[in-house]
């Protein structure tokens, strides 16, 4: 998971390219020769091993333009699985047949399980689907079914992690699982929402417009990071239930211990939407100097967002760890109270270390740097001081906000 | 002429012994300019003399090194209230006409209203810039033209009592180019006042402008 901030950056490095590049598409292949095979040409060479280089050739242009972008994607994921298998197997003693058990006879845990590898694999599959590459390739007198092959093939490769859980687990009958639930993800990378019909807002002070701004730019620029971020909240949601079940947990022994877990495992989930609320911050920056916006109400505009998308995430982890905890009404909400804290003194927090690193070369190796120290200030606090930990954070996190400069 | 007619007027805009220092480099030194209500000034001058920078230290974007600069009688640079103050009497288009591209022109439109308390584009305005065309379209979408017209529109609301125009005829084609020129000129008819930078003389001759010839750079 700690990869994320990686494929947050590299989603939008591969954005840029792709909106930068429709003009200037992949080498174009020969197109296939029609007709019988097998007549020796001029030069000597069959018909039928041009056929075959022609194809070749169409593969590798294709698993270039379209399926490496995917899978660097998928690396990422793959990465995040083997940290979370690392947690998940490791401390707790589980197998994977405990867990694919779990997810089969209790429908918490396997709606928990289910939705986040829909919601970490969807923009994956979104690219291998609707690459605009993909879809410029397919305007070309190529073959149709090699794409569609090697297409499938990377959309099953890309799920090894999941397909291996499931066939450890229960054998043909978590084939079954995969099956359904590529079923769903194919439907849900295929669907496009309708464009909405752009009203004029009417935004009463500049301080509600900015805020409105920067939400847009979440919703424009970070879809996919929020979608992934949404799969990685419900894990994280996931293994902090974990922890509270396995431990047997209750009231504010378990909320410390629960939102210290999510508090550390979301950090991949919201590191790299911070860059692109940023990125926001900045491209406004000289319209809010020439329409005189006060600093302040700049800032506030950036941890508005920020504590949007921290409260967020760390609301679709709270639900997660309820399902699989299945805590009592008393632990359920000291472990509400104790998480949402700690997530808006994150978000202060969060902004501070972004807006400090705004103006660095690194800025975006410093943000994850800042998100890291921040989690681990809300595990001290949270150690040190138990659920109270959440009013230090918060303090501290509103403290270091104060103090910055837009 | 009236005796209040004959009275001399305060500038709407003044800008005393400018100094502009970019990258180590001075780009303005010692500039001066007024722009009085009702007057149209085109800042001339050869590429890099520093008429951009001078446009984007009117328009509170460039901090400059020493000078002072006011609109309507605020200190651009001065006090917290005293900035926001001249600034929200600024309308600016930049030269790079670069807002962020995820807005669309509507939302670009609706951040200026919101900033300066005043409502929609006016139908006029919408009419003469195409603006209703652009409403829907984000900023990224846009042509070099498009995207300029979006940023002339997000200008002229409210309308601000001074225009900060940065080369405002590059990208529009015929059409909106006259719109231009008739915008302006009702603006200032209105009492408002254009401080722009082009090089094209035939539009500052359309548009009545005084010329103000930049100086050279200066050396280091």
């Amino acid at each position: 998971m700690a990869d994320a901030p990686e494929g947050s950056s590299q989603e939008t490095q591969e954005t840029r390219e792709t909106r930068e590049r429709p003009s200037a598409p992949p080498e174009r292949p020969s197109a296939p020769p029609a007709g019988p095979p097998d007549r020796p040409s001029a030069t000597g060479t069959t018909t039928t091993s041009l056929f075959v280089m022609a194809h070749v050739r169409w593969a590798d242009v294709w698993t270039r333009a379209v399926i490496l972008p995917a899978w660097r994607r998928a690396g990422a994921i793959w990465v995040g699985c083997a940290i979370a298998a690392a947690l998940i197997f490791g401390p707790t003693g589980m197998h994977p047949e405990d867990l694919t058990g779990l997810a089969l006879h209790h429908a918490g845990v396997g709606a928990a399980l289910g939705v986040t590898w829909l919601l970490v694999y969807v923009p994956t599959a979104r690219l291998l689907l609707r690459a605009e590459a993909a879809a410029y390739l397919r305007t070309l007198p190529g073959p149709r079914f090699a794409p569609l092959l090697i297409g499938g093939g990377a959309f099953v490769v890309g799920q090894l992690p999941w397909l291996a859980l499931w066939v450890i687990g229960e054998g043909p009958r978590g084939l079954a699982v995969v099956a359904l639930e590529s079923l769903a993800i194919l439907a849900l990378a295929s669907f496009r929402p309708p464009a909405a019909h752009a009203g004029w807002p009417r935004w009463k002070h500049d301080g509600e417009a900015l805020r409105a701004i920067h939400l847009r730019a979440l919703r424009r620029r970070a879809g996919d990071a929020l979608v992934r971020g949404a799969g990685l909240a419900v894990l994280a949601g996931a293994a902090a239930g974990l922890f509270v079940r396995n431990n047997a947990l209750t009231g504010q022994a378990a909320a410390a211990v629960g939102a210290a877990v999510i508090a550390v495992l979301l950090v991949p989930a919201y590191v790299g939407v911070l860059l692109v609320i940023l990125g926001a911050h900045r491209q406004t920056a000289w319209l809010a100097e020439t329409l005189g916006i006060a600093p302040g109400t700049r800032v506030a505009a950036l941890v508005f967002a920020i504590a949007v998308v921290q409260l967020g995430a760390s609301a679709i982890a709270l639900a997660a760890a309820a399902l699989v905890a299945e805590p009592d009404g008393r632990t359920l909400a000291w472990l509400a109270a104790v998480t949402l804290g700690c997530a808006l003194g994150s978000s202060l927090g969060s902004a501070r270390a972004l807006l400090g690193s705004q103006a660095s070369e690194t800025v975006a190796a410093r943000a994850v740097v800042g998100a890291i120290v921040v989690a681990a200030a809300a595990v001290l606090c949270l150690g040190l001081l138990g659920a109270a930990g959440a009013i230090a954070l918060c303090a501290a996190g509103l403290g270091a906000a104060l103090t910055a400069r837009a | 002429m009236s005796v209040l007619e004959a009275l001399p007027r305060d500038p709407l805009a003044r800008i005393d012994q400018l100094a502009v220092r970019r990258g180590g480099r001075t780009v303005i030194e010692g500039v001066s300019l007024a722009v009085d209500p009702g007057e149209i000034v085109g800042v001339v001058g050869k590429n890099g003399c520093g008429k951009s920078t001078l446009l984007g230290c009117v328009a509170g974007v460039l901090a400059p090194r020493d000078g002072r600069i006011t609109v309507d009688g605020a200190s651009v640079w001065g006090a917290r209230r005293e900035r926001v103050a001249a600034r929200r009497a600024l309308g600016y288009v930049p030269e790079g006409a670069d807002p962020p591209g995820f807005l669309l022109g509507g939302e670009l439109w609706a951040l200026c209203a919101a900033s300066r308390g005043a409502g929609p584009p006016s139908a006029e305005l919408r009419a003469a810039l195409g603006l209703d065309e652009l409403r829907a379209t984000a900023l990224e979408r846009m042509s070099l033209g498009q995207r300029r017209r979006a940023c002339l529109g997000a200008a002229f609301i409210g309308p601000p009592k001074l225009l900060v125009l940065d080369e405002p005829d590059n990208g529009l084609d015929a059409k909106r180019l006259d719109a231009l020129v008739a915008l302006v000129r009702a603006h200032a008819a209105d009492g408002g006042a254009c401080l722009l930078a082009s090089h094209d003389a035939a539009l500052l001759d359309q548009l009545g402008a005084r010329v103000h010839a930049m100086p050279d750079r200066p050396a280091g």
